[in-house]
């Protein structure tokens, strides 16, 4: 077996320059792959961290009734010890913090038009302790002072369509916990640029006491958990279920990638290139190799048909030909690795900068991660396809009349 | 000579190559019989049917009619994969262009057939040891091909058919690519190994000069015998040396 490995491994670098152009090729499919496949890499990371520091965190703990059925009046399902709960699971580590949160609907009236919006209340400082901070687009964020005006953050649309700035007050109306209708008068103290239109059309943010007040209510419809690093989401989870058990109501929990709609479909929809372009590297390789292996099988006609003559069992020449496929994808593969993380690293160096993605005004950094799990998928992508490339040279090597290889010139 | 304990006997063989609306016939309902310990020789012009006899033998082709028996076993009734069996545990090839593997060493070369019959790593070792030994090339065992004379490149291509210890060894044109020097040392070296070791060796060749030293010559002539040529002593005596 290793007499026959060291053949086909000598086979491969029978005609150098072929192997090397071979080589090339497959090499520069792999590190192609880890190139794209390293920066959609980073992009994703990127917009996971977004996504979870914009607010939806790593993990949000409700009341199971919240997914059971459709509230009678606000905060009907909410959590109503909020307080024990967020103490039980505070303590677990890798967390650094929870937040209560309310989400509510209302009306907001400048006393000339009114118009609905969609209201959060947050605790300021504990959305801070977990870098939760609103995009602002010109203000402040909220305080936790309880004297004076009710503060305010509303989105740009709502700034906009109820012709307010920084300063200005607005009447919010909400439907409160018993059924009745309650009022409060808020100040604006800062114009919030979501990301997305329309929730910038309808947003409305105040504080937790404020909300609690207009809803009358102490509930509150979540807690908002914020982990030290993302990768410890599921462990922290796991470790959470104990700590909702046997609790005045029935807890249950989702992770981030349950709620962040958005990052899946972004995600879902640059996977489906990264696939395509996978594809056509696949098939490049295939049909390229295909052809190589042909001609080698060619050039070593004669050679075969000694091979048959002297009793080599055609699975022989069928199993030798994958090997040196194998062999050449193996190389390929380690030729494409190191280019590609050279080259990675070479980007990675340069500070380069790419033009705002739509929906942004800042330059996006091009990053390349280094992912191993790409790594080893893209090798083995090559190495499959120059074994199924070897497979018809192979097959018809094996197949060879051997009086006509003998004589083949 | 009988044919019951013939090494090779070939019974009434024709052997038609299919050209258009036509077939050439290379071989004409040819029979010939082939003794243990023989050194025979098989000439003839070119397309006369050497080597296309020689491939029957070799069971590397099959023929139109008549049947071949190697040992008795009637080639023509084997699976391929019996026959391949058949060539690799009782048949030697050499071939006129060496059909050397040029990636593998001499002493890899000589160790192939070996490796194919799966022989262990020490009777390998010990067998491509003698066979080069045999051939005078033990000290060109790590050399390549490339970097052997014409001549060398034959006598591993003998230490290569030699090696496993073949009922016959079966050699096309073996002296064609050489001077005229290495193709008598060559034939020489056939004919001593033919004795000491006892090997049948076939081999064609349309060299006039190389049948001096050859004791049966068979004449082909448009895939017919033409003459045999068969000295009373000279089979005996391979006998006689192959027995003892």
């Amino acid at each position: 077996m290793l007499k026959f490995l060291q053949l086909a491994f000598r086979n491969v670098f029978r005609n150098r320059r072929r192997t090397i152009m071979t080589l090339l090729m497959v090499g520069g499919g792999v590190a192609g792959l880890l190139l794209v496949g390293g920066f959609f890499a980073f992009m994703f990371r990127g917009l996971r961290e977004s996504t979870i520091r914009n607010g939806l965190g790593h993990i949000q703990i409700f009341n199971a009734e919240h997914f059971r059925r459709d509230e009678v009046h606000v905060l009907d399902t909410g959590i109503s010890d909020w307080q024990h709960v967020a103490f039980n699971v505070r303590s677990a580590d890798h967390v650094r913090g929870v937040a209560p949160r309310i989400e509510f609907y209302g009306m907001l009236s400048n006393g000339v038009k009114s118009s609905v919006f969609m209201g959060s209340a947050v605790d300021p400082d504990a959305e801070r302790a977990m870098s939760f901070s609103p995009r602002l687009a010109s203000g402040r964020d909220l305080a936790e002072s309880s004297s004076g005006e009710i503060e305010a953050l509303v989105g740009t649309g709502v700034a906009r369509s109820m012709s307010v700035k920084v300063g200005d007050g607005l009447t919010i109306l909400a439907v409160t916990a018993d059924g009745a209708l309650n009022g409060i008068d808020v100040q604006i103290v800062g114009i919030v640029n979501t990301g997305f239109k329309d929730l910038d059309d309808r947003y409305l943010r105040i504080t937790l006491p404020s909300a609690q007040r207009l809803l009358q209510s102490d509930r509150v419809t979540n807690l908002v958990v914020g982990l030290d690093k993302t990768e410890n989401t599921d462990a922290v989870a796991a470790a959470f279920t104990p700590r909702l058990r046997g609790l005045s109501q029935q807890m249950t929990m989702k992770k981030w990638i349950d709620l962040a709609a958005y990052y899946k479909q972004v995600r879902t929809l640059f996977s489906g290139i990264f696939l395509f372009l996978g594809i056509i590297v696949f098939f490049m390789v295939l049909m390229a190799s295909v052809n190589t292996l042909l001609m080698a099988m060619m050039e070593r006609t004669r050679e075969i048909g000694t091979m048959l003559a002297m009793g080599t069992p055609r699975p022989w020449i069928v199993a030798l030909f994958m090997l040196e496929a194998t062999v050449t994808g193996i190389l390929g593969a380690g030729v494409g690795l190191i280019a590609g993380n050279l080259i990675g690293i070479a980007l990675n160096a340069s500070g380069l900068h790419l033009p705002p993605p739509p929906g942004l005004s800042t330059e996006m950094a091009f990053r390349v991660l280094h992912v191993p799990a790409l790594m080893i998928g893209s090798s083995i992508m090559v190495v499959v396809s120059l074994a199924l490339a070897s497979i018809l040279p192979a097959v018809r090597a094996s197949r060879l009349q051997i009086a006509e290889a003998l004589a083949h010139v | 000579m009988s044919t019951k304990d013939a090494l090779v006997t070939v019974e009434q063989v024709t052997r038609s190559f299919p050209l258009d609306h036509s077939a050439v016939t290379a071989l004409d309902r040819l029979s010939l019989s082939i003794h243990r310990g023989e050194f025979l020789a098989i000439s003839g012009p070119s397309g006369s049917g050497k080597s296309t006899l020689l491939n029957l033998i070799g069971c590397i082709d099959r023929p139109t009619s008549g049947r071949i028996l190697i040992e008795g076993v009637d080639t023509s009734r084997l699976s391929p994969s019996q026959t391949s069996v058949l060539r690799r545990e009782k048949i030697g090839f050499v071939f006129q262009t060496f059909n050397l593997i040029p990636v593998f060493t001499a002493a890899e070369n000589v160790e192939y057939p070996l490796l194919v019959q799966g022989f262990s790593n020490t009777e390998r070792r010990r067998r491509v040891a003698e066979a080069l030994d045999n051939v005078g090339l033990s000290a060109r065992a790590n050399h390549r091909p490339d970097l052997l004379s014409g001549g060398e490149r034959q006598r591993i291509a003998i230490a290569r058919a030699i090696v496993h210890r073949p009922a016959l060894v079966l050699a096309d044109e073996p002296t064609a690519n050489l001077d005229t020097r290495n193709a008598t040392q060559l034939i020489d070296l056939m004919r001593d190994l033919n004795q000491s070791l006892g090997l049948t060796f076939i081999f064609s060749t349309h060299d006039q000069r190389l049948l001096e030293h050859t004791p049966r010559i068979v004449r082909l002539t448009d895939g017919r015998i033409e003459s045999e040529t068969l000295p009373e002593t000279s089979h005996v005596e391979v006998l006689a040396a192959s027995i003892s």
